[in-house]
């Protein structure tokens, strides 16, 4: 059903988007190089000022720069602290109900508590 | 009482000292590497360094005194609050479980968890400045929950030993934390 094959449809969409990018980038150039008095001559006269031609550019790049930061830095906050008990469990370990254990079942999926796993891991002697 | 030399999770070398006060009473200290001369003398020399340039730049004399006495204070602080020494930890069978720091000036801090509070001593792996490490934490019993953990308290902070010092310590814990159960109450 939701297949990413090729439709009419999103061939459509596709090139929509193609002119559409198109037109805007050339509005862009026009707007950013064409000057403001031959501008005013045709009649635009309440467009932007040509200023944020050059800052927009600049805000986002230094919006990009910044995001690589600020994602490593969003990382590093929502890291558990080495006390907390989210290192240990969680709301769905907490809440899980024991299933019965069954013959020549294969055992339930569940948590199992970090006291037997330590038990099993080290206490045994090598 | 026996010593053995073991690595910390950055690769200093640590030292582990046991002893087995009684059969239900051990203590277990790690020793962390001293200040080293080498370091101490790289980071007094970067100081100096930066605050001759400042006085060049700026022809004020007050910057070097200023540096000298950065230093020192520096140091001191360091010594008396960041560098720790050693890191003990007591385990009483009955009674419960201390944990001292040591730090270089000589002061110790303890902190002391009763035996009706631990849960369990386990060792547990976390991420910890962009690495994977083991570290052993006393697990607090939830007073509501006989289940749950209410709180983790983590051990060797800033020794870090790694797995095989790890295993030592957290064996001769569970030696004694099993003696509890089997214990008449």
């Amino acid at each position: 059903e939701n297949s990413p094959a090729p439709l009419p449809e999103r061939a459509i969409y596709g090139f929509a988007l193609f002119l559409g990018s198109w037109f805007g980038f050339m509005l862009y150039l026009i707007w950013a190089y064409v000057p403001e008095t031959w501008l005013f001559s045709l009649g635009l006269t309440y467009w932007p000022q040509k200023y944020w031609a050059v800052a927009l550019p600049a805000y986002l790049l230094v919006a990009v720069g910044i995001g690589y930061i600020l994602l490593f830095g969003i990382n590093m906050m929502s890291t558990a602290p080495l006390n907390s008990t989210h290192t240990i469990t969680d709301n769905y370990a907490k809440k899980q109900q024991q299933k019965k254990f069954q013959e020549e079942a294969i055992p339930a999926l569940r948590d199992i508590p970090i006291s037997e796993v330590n038990r099993m891991f080290f206490l045994p002697e090598k | 009482m026996e010593e053995r030399r073991y690595r910390s999770a950055s690769g200093a070398p640590i030292a582990l000292r046991r002893r087995q006060h009684s059969a239900s009473c051990r203590e277990l200290a790690v020793r962390c590497p001293r200040l080293q001369l080498r370091s101490l003398s790289a980071v007094t020399s970067a100081v100096w360094l930066v605050a001759y340039g400042l006085f060049v730049l700026s022809e004020n004399s007050m910057v070097l005194s200023a540096a000298i006495f950065i230093t020192l204070i520096g140091l001191i602080i360091y010594l008396h609050f960041v560098k720790i020494d050693q890191e003990s930890l007591l385990v009483i069978g009955s009674l419960g479980i201390q944990v001292t720091s040591s730090y270089a000036s000589g002061k110790e801090s303890t902190t002391f968890i009763e035996m009706g509070q631990v849960k369990d001593v386990v060792i547990n792996e976390a991420v910890h400045m962009q690495k994977v490490i083991y570290y052993l934490c006393i697990l607090l019993q939830d007073p509501g929950d006989p289940q749950g953990v209410s709180e983790v308290v983590p051990l060797f902070q800033s020794s870090k030993p790694r797995l095989d010092c790890l295993i030592e310590v957290y064996r001769s814990c569970q030696e004694i934390l099993q003696q509890r159960k089997t214990a008449p109450q």
